[in-house]
């Protein structure tokens, strides 16, 4: 008896330490001027990767359950708020000491329930959080699939945080970001500018309902939220291109294009940048070269979007979801899928490297790339 | 909707609702009950008919696929359903040997 007392006493000692040594290890504050990434994984990971040596810095630990782990940071890039909990729930972390700061429910209403398709982001000024809550009244004897709605939190309301603002909202919404005017720019059918103040959805770049002569509808898949160097806003389309009126899909051109809005202007493009030959799951125009393309999911590739061409494409040791630059623009980091971030350069599109993070599968997480 | 056919009952209920002039009722479950309504090439062929675009190794895509409800035939809704299918998988290329079938409850 005694001798198992002692055995247990022990254990408890050896814990306590391992408990101190992460405790120090996740309040260690960032250092200002250093670049760094932060990725989330299962089970619930968010780590911080230094770029100055390509390492992992820490990771914090975050409650509940994994999925998608989408990353939105704040403009002061000291808090990473989290599209968490199988979707259900946003969780604010402060990064210096990996402590949680923010917390909401995307299910706000008596029996509903409510999950939000990665939309979410936080306000220009860091003051306001949006989400797109998707509900569904849970009755007794059926589901009553409710209107979506925007809604507005202050991202200073702590761990029970309710909307201060909630509006009705179109379906199918997903990623989303604000502009330096407080405008709030959502994808969905097509992509929308949004009054925060007043809910008021108007059509800023039409997708689903674009009218551009000989094309087909665009196809767009994109739940990347990223936050970039250049400042913008993009996502991927691919369409089809008719050679006459008779739309014929045999003999049509299949291209590849990006939707882009500049976050400080509001200006908006529809760029095709390449023949569609294979599948990239994200993209992203190079913050030294706006006029390159990078796309990535089984292959790496390069495009001159002038020129509307493949440049260069690497293969990879494996599919990855999510493509990040650092912010000279030369080195590119590969997140998602697994549980490695690979490094290229972005000139000669040569694997550099390769961060193997602890804990399980990325699979769709939004990693981002900020300076402190 | 001219180049597409309907090829499932749900499809062809969506059909039927536009042909009733009734497309306004029908939509989308994007998220919680009955989940995606995509017939997107993913699991079975890619958007060329070939499998090349398909995300390898396969693994690489299962929990992008099941943590979203994205494919719930090919794989288990971990949204709502079975949001603790992958306990003993958390690193899919390591330990998908311990990933499970499922099947819905009996009622």
């Amino acid at each position: 008896m005694l001798h198992t007392a002692t055995r247990g006493l022990a254990a408890i000692a050896i814990l306590g330490a391992c408990s101190f040594t992460a405790h120090a290890e996740e309040s260690k504050a960032l250092e200002a001027g250093h670049e760094y990434m932060v990725a989330t994984n299962y089970p619930n990971n968010l780590h911080v990767i230094d770029l100055q040596n390509d390492s992992l810095y820490k990771t914090c630990q975050m409650p509940d359950a994994f999925g998608p782990g989408t990353v939105q940071l704040s403009p002061d890039r000291k808090i990473a708020y989290v599209l968490n909990n199988h979707y259900a729930d946003v969780y604010g972390v402060e990064l210096d000491s990996c402590k949680q700061v923010f917390h909401a429910s995307i299910t706000q209403q008596p029996g509903e329930k409510a999950r939000s398709m990665f939309a979410f982001t936080v306000s220009h000024d860091g003051k306001e959080l949006y989400t797109v809550a998707n509900p569904t009244l849970m009755l007794n004897d059926h589901y009553e699939v409710k209107q979506p709605r925007l809604d507005v939190y202050a991202t200073d309301a702590g761990m029970d945080a309710k909307p201060v603002r909630s509006f009705p909202a179109p379906r199918q919404l997903t990623i989303m970001q604000s502009g330096d005017d407080g405008t709030l720019y959502v994808a969905g059918a097509d992509v929308y500018k949004v009054n925060v103040k007043t809910g008021k959805f108007d059509v800023l770049i039409p997708s689903r309902h674009w009218k551009r002569p000989l094309y087909s509808a665009p196809d767009v898949l994109y739940v990347w939220n990223q936050q970039t160097h250049r400042h913008d806003f993009s996502l991927l389309y691919t369409t089809a291109k008719f050679k006459d009126k008779k739309e014929d899909p045999a003999t049509a051109d299949y291209l590849y294009g990006f939707f882009n809005i500049d976050l400080a202007t509001g200006k908006t493009e529809t760029v095709d940048f390449g023949p569609l030959t294979e599948i990239y799951f994200s993209g992203m125009r190079s913050p030294k070269d706006p006029n390159l393309m990078y796309g990535v999911l089984n292959r790496l590739a390069k495009y001159d979007i002038k020129e509307k061409k493949m440049l260069q494409a690497a293969n990879l040791d494996h599919s990855y979801y999510c493509i990040s630059f650092n912010k000279a623009g030369n080195k590119i980091y590969l997140a998602g899928t697994f549980n490695d971030v690979a490094i290229f350069d972005a000139d000669s599109l040569k694997q550099i490297g390769k961060i193997q993070l602890p804990g399980g599968d990325m699979a769709i997480t939004t990693a981002q790339i900020f300076t402190r | 909707m001219k180049h597409l056919k309907p090829i499932n009952n749900k499809a062809l209920k969506l059909e039927q609702a536009a042909d009733e002039n009734r497309i306004e009722e029908v939509v989308a479950m994007n998220s919680v009950a009955g989940c995606a309504s995509t017939t997107d090439p993913g699991w079975e062929i890619d958007a060329f008919g070939g499998v090349s675009s398909l995300c390898q190794p396969m693994e690489a895509d299962l929990y992008g696929c099941s943590d979203p409800c994205w494919w719930p035939a090919q794989v288990p809704d971990m949204m709502s359903t079975y949001p603790d299918w992958n306990k003993d998988a958390q690193a899919s290329n390591d330990s998908w040997r311990n990933l499970g079938t499922v099947f819905p409850d009996d009622k």
